[in-house]
């Protein structure tokens, strides 16, 4: 324990010098500008953060990607309170009440109770980093090849199911993601797969330009579809936190707090889920459920503790069994790869001071969005303002950049075209896009389980079924495919009784 | 019986389906024609192509449900029945612009021989002023426009290349 406290210390202190202060500083900015723009999102904003970061000391990397994060998530706040439009998925929930307050002439306080939820949502997530990732990184060494690959099929899977309106939509695109990752030469014989005699094909889909142009180029696209609507800013008064809004919903803050942590250890599930699973459990055990929807102090307070506190939670599988906890964790695990640090049940071995690193970014990203959220309204106002076309062409060129940059070839940026045209195609058939993020990311992992398994089992399927958190794994997953059987489900109901969620009914 | 009427039709699903159900039938012939590498000693759960035909099968046969599931809802609300988006969209001519610009921009004239900052201004300048010259018209201000596109261009040339080639020293297309 006292081991985590002065390792803790430590990390604190090696970001304590003027450069990493103006890069929390700038990043933390940047995040909140990314995340209360409608059209960015978090994920793309780390995918375009990662590829400025590229040659930075790794620490310092990741600090910025880690405030970016964070930043964006927060800032989304900002637009669904002003606007009524949430400036990320994850602000969505903000939106019913934020926006209510706006129109009865509390914005600013509406903005403060936002900058309370997700300040407090931040640490509640990242005491929990610091508690569960020692043990599940303990846990997690007991992991071998057929519990990789379940866990790794369970995140496509829950990423399929949770993230979408429709799980067989969700588990086609995590499909169309393991496809992808399986492009290019394979572990143990170096055989060129799908290549067709390319040798850049040959050396496989880079995860960068591929997530930049599965959530960068595509959502450009989508904003290129939709004509610009004019922008309508509610006024607002002091955006200072009220003591009062924290101390009478602390029930909710540490409830929504757990809620998001515990989503976001879920592989792939992310931040716009843990914010309404937030806001239902407050509305659920509220003694004023009527005020739901139309200006509740503790509908927004849940769902924006609920979505800042995912992000440590997104972080814990990350850092301890490799598999990202949400779409922009997969970018920031694939950042980690890229500097060269490796992620994983060995990282309490090899790196245990790499926790409490992250763990200091964590804090240290807070006190930028704290900053920010008392400080920035009127700039950020400026930004909402600034028209479409002017933003649209300036991050097409980073996204073009970005993709070179990582390995200074155009075949990236080809690449980046690519997943944006196939990101924006699932989006317009309504598909959703994070499971086949997770399909790539966890795509070598599932194989490299599922063969290395076979090879050491002689061939025998037996031990991927009879191990024990295999089976535990296994089964947890043919229970939610069967959940969304719509006959296993109107079974389920009528034992329940409660209405389920076939795949016939999105 | 739960709200049949989603936002995509099943005409539209079914074309999912099949493109899917191709798509990974395709996946599998290829992977069965892959080389079994038994001249290295490789069996059958270690052939490379072993693992892509699994996700290819489970592809297809994800499309053969989605495909049987647009069927059985077009017997019950029609091919064509599909929840009113609420979105407003930009005319098609727009979109059709916009993407072929973006395109342009990064397959004929980034890294083809013309220096990237002029590439830049020049595809900035030219997005900014296209996509702003209805509203620049009506409000009669089409030099004040060009002006403000211009200064987008760039602004942003020289900002992207001053960051990325001499504060992070990566080498531009």
């Amino acid at each position: 324990m006292f081991d985590g406290l002065i390792a803790f210390g430590h990390s604190i202190w090696s970001f304590c010098d003027p450069l990493s202060i103006g890069l929390i500083l700038l990043s933390s900015l940047v995040g909140v500008i990314i995340g209360a723009l409608p059209g960015l999102t978090a994920t793309m904003g780390v995918a375009l953060m990662t590829t400025l970061t590229i040659k930075m000391p790794s620490n310092q990397a990741l600090l910025v990607l880690i405030c970016t994060y964070v930043g964006a998530i927060y800032g989304g706040s900002r637009s669904a309170i002003l606007l009524n439009i949430p400036g990320t998925p994850a602000s969505a929930a903000s939106c019913l009440d934020g926006h209510a307050l706006a129109k009865q002439g509390h914005a600013g306080r509406a903005m403060g109770i936002a900058t309370s939820g997700s300040v407090l949502g931040t640490l509640i997530g990242m005491f929990f980093l610091a508690l569960f990732t020692p043990i599940l990184g303990n846990l997690a060494l007991k992991f071998g090849s057929y519990e990789f690959f379940w866990l790794a099929l369970f995140g496509v899977i829950i990423a399929g199911t949770l993230t979408g309106d429709d799980p067989l939509k969700g588990w086609i695109a995590g499909l169309i993601g393991i496809f992808t990752a399986a492009i290019g030469q394979e572990a143990i014989y170096a055989y060129d797969r799908f290549s067709f005699g390319s040798r850049d094909l040959a050396g496989g889909f880079q995860l960068v330009p591929a997530l930049v142009g599965a959530f960068g180029f595509a959502e450009l696209l989508m904003a290129v579809r939709e004509r610009p609507a004019p922008v309508k800013i509610s006024p607002f008064d002091s955006v200072i936190p009220k003591l009062g809004d924290v101390t009478k919903h602390w029930r909710t803050i540490l409830r929504s707090g757990v809620i998001g942590t515990f989503i976001g250890i879920l592989p792939g599930v992310g931040e716009d889920v843990a914010a309404w699973s937030s806001y239902a459990a407050a509305k659920r055990v509220s003694k004023e459920k009527e005020k739901f929807g139309k200006g509740s102090i503790d509908g927004l307070m849940a769902a924006e503790t609920g979505d800042n506190a995912c992000v440590p939670g997104a972080v814990i599988p990350v850092l301890t069994l490799a598999v990202p906890g949400s779409a922009p964790a997969a970018v920031l695990m694939a950042a980690m790869l890229i500097h060269g640090v490796r992620p994983g049940p060995m990282i309490m071995i090899e790196a245990p001071t790499f926790v409490y690193d992250v763990v200091a970014m964590m804090m240290f990203a807070t006190i930028g969005i704290l900053i920010y959220g008392l400080t920035l309204t009127k700039l950020l106002i400026k930004v909402l303002m600034v028209p479409k076309p002017i933003i649209l062409p300036i991050i097409f060129v980073l996204c073009v950049v970005g993709s070179y940059a990582i390995s200074q070839r155009l075949f990236d940026v080809w690449v980046m075209l690519g997943f944006g045209v196939l990101g924006y195609a699932l989006r317009r058939m309504h598909y959703p896009v994070a499971p086949l993020v997770l399909g790539m990311v966890l795509g070598d992992l599932m194989e490299k389980g599922f063969r290395r398994g076979l090879v050491l089992s002689d061939g025998d399927l037996m031990p991927f079924f009879t191990r024990p958190i295999s089976a535990a794994l296994w089964i947890t997953i043919v229970l939610v495919v069967l959940l969304k059987v719509p006959a296993v489900g109107r079974g389920f109901a009528r034992l329940t009784g409660k209405a389920a969620a076939p795949f016939s009914s999105p | 019986m739960p709200n049949e009427i989603h936002l995509s039709s099943p005409r539209r699903d079914l074309a999912g389906g099949v493109v899917w159900t191709a798509l990974g039938c395709v996946i599998v012939a290829l992977s069965w024609q892959m080389d079994r590498m038994t001249q290295q000693g490789a069996t059958l759960h270690t052939a490379p192509g072993l693992w892509p035909g699994i996700v290819g099968t489970l592809l297809a046969a994800l499309g053969g449900v989605l495909m049987l599931r647009s069927w059985q809802r077009a017997q019950r609300i029609g091919w064509n029945a599909a929840a009113k988006d609420d979105a407003d969209y930009a005319p098609q001519s727009s979109f059709a612009l916009a993407t072929v610009m973006f395109f342009v921009y990064a397959l004929l004239l980034v890294g083809r021989g013309l220096p990237f900052w002029l590439s830049t201004a020049l595809f900035v300048t030219t997005f900014v002023f296209l996509f702003q010259y209805t509203l620049r018209r009506a409000a009669g201000k089409l030099t004040r426009g060009f002006a403000v596109a211009l200064a987008c261009g760039v602004l942003t040339s020289l900002i992207v290349t001053l960051l990325f080639e001499q504060l992070f020293y990566v080498r531009l297309p």
